[in-house]
């Protein structure tokens, strides 16, 4: 764990100045590859319809979907599509879950006149009693009930489901199964420890004065200037910073500036620019230590739709000359030394809560690794580029470490999968709320919080949510 | 080591009242952070055990494990010295302690910590690992050659891609300048320190987008290779690149450019897509970056009308750098809105096609066409008002407001005014109009240039109009 490695050397800086301040150099992971060219964007033509997205998802999927089934409950129960399967026959069927919930809201239902709705007002989760589940596939739908949990999924999952289709024609479930974790290359063997740091929304141009004296800490301690022997020490174990995303508070998205017309807010300046401005800085001062990936947020300069693109380098001038500033895409894969680490800036999960009655943000996690898609409900309700010849968001390979951004408190778990893979879940929560950051040990895939304070005395209560 | 810091940092402390952290004190004198923390424990001590009724306060920052409801974290944290003992009993294991801050008053939050470590890192942010305890290899700022080099590899590879993305929609305007908010590039503002010769590519999506747009013109227009003229604009002084983008983004327009005889430049359709929003560049604030592109630029060809009015944009007061080129029309006519895209009604013109329009008449003297460079005079077309007068079936003399183009140069501002009608009335035989008849059949030879505002003010000198 990076504190006892901080403590393995003693206390020296309570004592008279020495000739010499230590100088330890930084380890550098020899092979950071970043992964995510699938998720750059090649072209922009926003022509197509979504329905091609949801048909590509499917064709990909039914081949692992199938031979799971087979796996689970033997070759000899068949695999139909829906407009072959016959009333009582159990049979097994691939499609695409749909969840139809009443409280979603809905653009047709709010402009329609001959209703009169108010608008509905944003809720926590739109999940209720009467939500029903429907699987669909290439041509038709079918409405499931039994034994399936129908808060636990949430629409554009694909999964595959054994049963019977009733009388009413009803499909009923008795069990059914996910792709699970895809395929896992081999861990590589690391013989040192190197540490990865993530952290996430930082919320700069917010207007809290508190957050930003962390923030210094933070960079601080990275950079070496913090701390005595043995922590700068443990701080030079650490290979790569990843920013996951919110690294501008959405205060820099201001209502009243983003629904005005462009004639009236001609002469103010927009209010991410400052807060960019001390992003900058920010990097450059970590970017001239430490090599950073920054991964861009819900309220970043860059676009709605996921992927995101990186932001560009134009913002960050003084930064932007160290090569060792990486301006990464959301979601964001990359290569540790053979070590895949694969993860968003939590817009996915969020939507997720929204949508189903998971609480837990490794649950949520947990259940988009085994669906085997990063973004299930991407274009439903999260916002998405219309993709046509695949679907990047499916999960082809296991990473080794899967995290999320953004999320309200520090957790992490290790799961495994059927096939022996391993999982290191991390959900990296928000720095401006809670100060905190998260340190991973590559070799041992441990997963360490780091807490941030100044001047506040008694400030435990409770607020950190750790499950190992 | 010698002492003197201990009398630098009383100095510091005392007399200028300052609140010495240990990094303003590594940057300062030059010294490992290390170092500096020592340097201000000791002088915490001397004076502690000098007079015990000392003023100084300190601030100490404490790291270690600590566990909490069975978890354990690393905890860093900045205390008063009050609170010391008191967290370190809180700690499994000690990492660190060393004073963080030493100074006069006692501090209640934060923030003057936090203020005075961001005003010395502010001035310091070339150097600001240069004393810290870590040093990395591969983190020394890229040289000037190699972020050219990874220009033009990017540059390179964009327009592939962009070209067959625009032209299979049909290109809107605002749509384009909407999904490229990095339209703008970093070579704006590394090419303001060195004069990059590749232009980037963002614009490729104008670029091609103007070529397509360039297809469906009207017939009229010559496909001729067109180079932007320089602006003339150099009294203005030297234009940051960044402003460039915003000026063109002001003028929300896409350019017509015409042939140009010397090499000229193609940033300003680039930049013209570009967003506000990022624009980092440290506070340059003039306009008129084209004129400092001009030689790297590289030519392109550009020929885009536009039709979409200005947008604003911050420095939309300054923007002369937008270029409105007009396509002069071979015939000596002015038409009204045809070949005019843009109806630039003179009021509200303002800046825009002041010094911003370079313009090129096709049967201009060829004393005009060596002015490229020169920012005297610009042969300028104008949707001026004016009045014509013609009989009616009945025999009566019919004045009426129109909209013509007009050309005019820029150095000939004196006999400009004339071109604002007054409102006339069918029946009117004023013999007003015959000097502005006068000013039609000049319109396409050296007219009278208007004022730079563009603003034609009927005025007495109508009647001395140059014959």
């Amino acid at each position: 764990m990076f504190s006892d490695i901080s403590s393995l050397r003693g206390l020296t800086l309570l004592s008279m100045p020495a000739t010499e301040g230590p100088v330890f150099t930084r380890e550098i992971s020899s092979s950071f590859v970043n992964q995510s060219d699938r998720y750059k964007s090649s072209d922009r033509t926003f022509n197509r319809q979504y329905a091609h997205i949801y048909a590509t998802r499917l064709i990909q999927m039914r081949p692992i979907l199938t031979e799971r089934a087979q796996q689970k409950w033997g070759h000899s129960v068949p695999v139909r599509r829906l407009c072959d399967i016959q009333m009582g026959e159990q049979c097994c069927i691939v499609g695409t879950i749909f969840k139809y919930m009443e409280l979603q809201p809905s653009i047709l239902r709010e402009i329609s006149e001959e209703h009169n709705l108010l608008p509905q007002p944003p809720r926590a989760k739109y999940i209720g009693q009467s939500d029903e589940l429907i699987l669909e596939d290439e041509l038709q739908r079918i409405k499931l009930e039994g034994a399936i949990d129908v808060q636990k999924f949430f629409t554009g999952s694909v999964i595959v489901v054994f049963g019977s289709e009733k009388n009413d024609g009803k499909f009923m479930v008795e069990d059914y199964c996910t792709a699970d974790l895809p395929p896992q290359r081999n861990r590589p063997d690391l013989c040192k420890d190197s540490f990865v740091l993530m952290v996430s929304g930082l919320g700069l141009g917010g207007g809290d004065a508190d957050s930003l004296m962390g923030l210094q800490l933070l960079v601080d301690m990275v950079t070496g200037q913090l701390g005595d022997e043995g922590e700068q020490n443990g701080a030079a174990k650490i290979s790569h910073v990843v920013l996951a995303g919110n690294l501008l508070s959405h205060n820099t998205q201001g209502k009243e500036s983003l629904g005005k017309a462009k004639y009236l807010t001609k002469k103010t300046q927009a209010g991410s620019v400052e807060a960019v401005r001390m992003l900058d800085e920010i990097l450059v001062q970590l970017a001239a230590s430490v090599p950073v990936s920054v991964m861009p947020g819900q309220f970043d300069p860059t676009n709605y739709t996921l992927p995101q693109q990186p932001l560009h380098r134009c913002m960050f001038p003084l930064s932007s000359v160290y090569p060792t500033l990486h301006l990464v895409s959301n979601p964001f894969q990359a290569d540790f030394d053979g070590l895949r680490l694969l993860g968003t800036s939590g817009q996915n999960m969020s939507d997720i809560y929204k949508y189903s009655n998971m609480k837990d943000y490794l649950d949520i996690l947990e259940s988009t690794l085994r669906l085997s898609h990063l973004a299930p409900t991407a274009p439903d309700t999260l916002g998405c580029y219309p993709f046509y010849n695949k679907d990047p968001f499916i999960l082809e390979e296991c990473p080794y470490i899967y995290f999320c951004g953004n999320a309200p408190t520090f957790q992490s778990k290790l799961i495994t999968g059927a096939d022996g893979q391993e999982v290191l879940l991390v959900a990296v929560p928000e720095f401006c709320k809670t100060q905190t950051a998260c340190l991973i040990n590559l070799r041992t895939l441990e997963c360490e919080p780091i807490r941030f304070s100044a001047f506040s005395t008694e400030d435990e209560e409770g607020e950190m949510d750790i499950s190992h | 080591m010698d002492d003197l810091y201990i009398d630098n940092i009383d100095e510091f402390v005392y007399d200028q009242n300052k609140i010495v952290t240990y990094k303003w004190l590594s940057l300062t004198l030059g010294v490992h952070v290390n170092q500096a923390k020592q340097m201000l424990y000791h002088y915490l001590e001397k004076k502690r055990k000098e007079c015990s009724a000392s003023q100084l306060h300190a601030t100490y920052l404490v790291s270690g494990k600590f566990q909490q409801n069975g978890n354990t974290c690393h905890k860093v944290t900045v205390v008063r010295e009050d609170q010391l003992e008191d967290t370190k009993s809180k700690l499994i294991v000690t990492a660190s302690i060393h004073v963080y801050s030493i100074q006069k008053a006692a501090l209640k939050d934060s923030s003057p910590l936090f203020s005075t470590d961001y005003d010395i890192i502010k001035e310091n942010l070339d150097n600001c690992s240069k004393y810290s305890a870590i040093r990395c290899a591969i983190a020394t700022p890229r040289t000037s050659e190699e972020i050219s080099r990874l220009q033009s590899l990017a540059h390179v590879t964009t327009p592939v891609s962009d070209g067959q993305a625009v032209t299979s929609k049909p290109s809107i305007n605002g749509d384009m300048s909407a999904t490229k908010p990095v339209s703008q590039q970093a070579k704006g503002i590394v090419g303001l320190f060195a004069s990059k010769t590749t232009s980037k590519s963002k614009e490729t999506s104008k670029e091609v987008k103007t070529e397509s747009k360039e297809n469906s013109a009207t017939a009229a227009v010559a496909d001729k290779p067109v180079n932007k003229t320089k602006v003339p604009n150099n009294f203005f002084g030297k234009a940051a690149t960044s402003k460039s983008k915003s000026s063109a983004q002001d003028e929300g327009k896409l350019i017509k450019e015409e042939t140009n005889s010397q090499a000229s430049l193609s940033k300003e359709v680039e930049k013209q897509s570009s967003n506000s929003v990022v624009k980092p560049a440290p506070d340059i604030k003039e306009e008129l970056p084209k004129n400092s592109e001009v030689p790297p630029k590289k030519t392109k060809e550009n020929k885009i009308k536009t039709k979409r009015l200005e947008h604003s944009d911050s420095e939309n007061e300054k923007s002369e750098s937008q270029k409105k080129k007009r396509r002069r029309i071979k015939k000596p006519q002015p038409e009204s809105s045809d070949e005019e895209v843009i109806p630039d009604s003179p009021p509200s013109s303002s800046a825009k096609t002041s010094l911003a329009s370079p313009h090129k008449e096709v049967k201009k003297e060829p004393a005009n066409s060596t002015e490229n460079t020169s920012n005297v005079r610009r042969r300028k077309k104008r949707k001026v008002l004016k009045s014509r007068t013609s009989r009616d079936e009945e025999g009566c003399i019919v004045t009426e407001k129109v909209y013509e183009s007009e050309s005019y140069s820029e150095s000939e501002d004196d006999f400009s005014k004339s071109n604002k009608t007054q409102p006339t009335k069918s029946t009117a035989s004023v013999k007003t109009v015959t000097g502005k008849k006068d000013d039609e059949k000049k319109g396409h030879k050296k007219s009278p240039a208007s004022s730079n505002k563009g603003s034609k003010q009927a005025s007495i000198m109508g009647f001395f109009q140059k014959k």
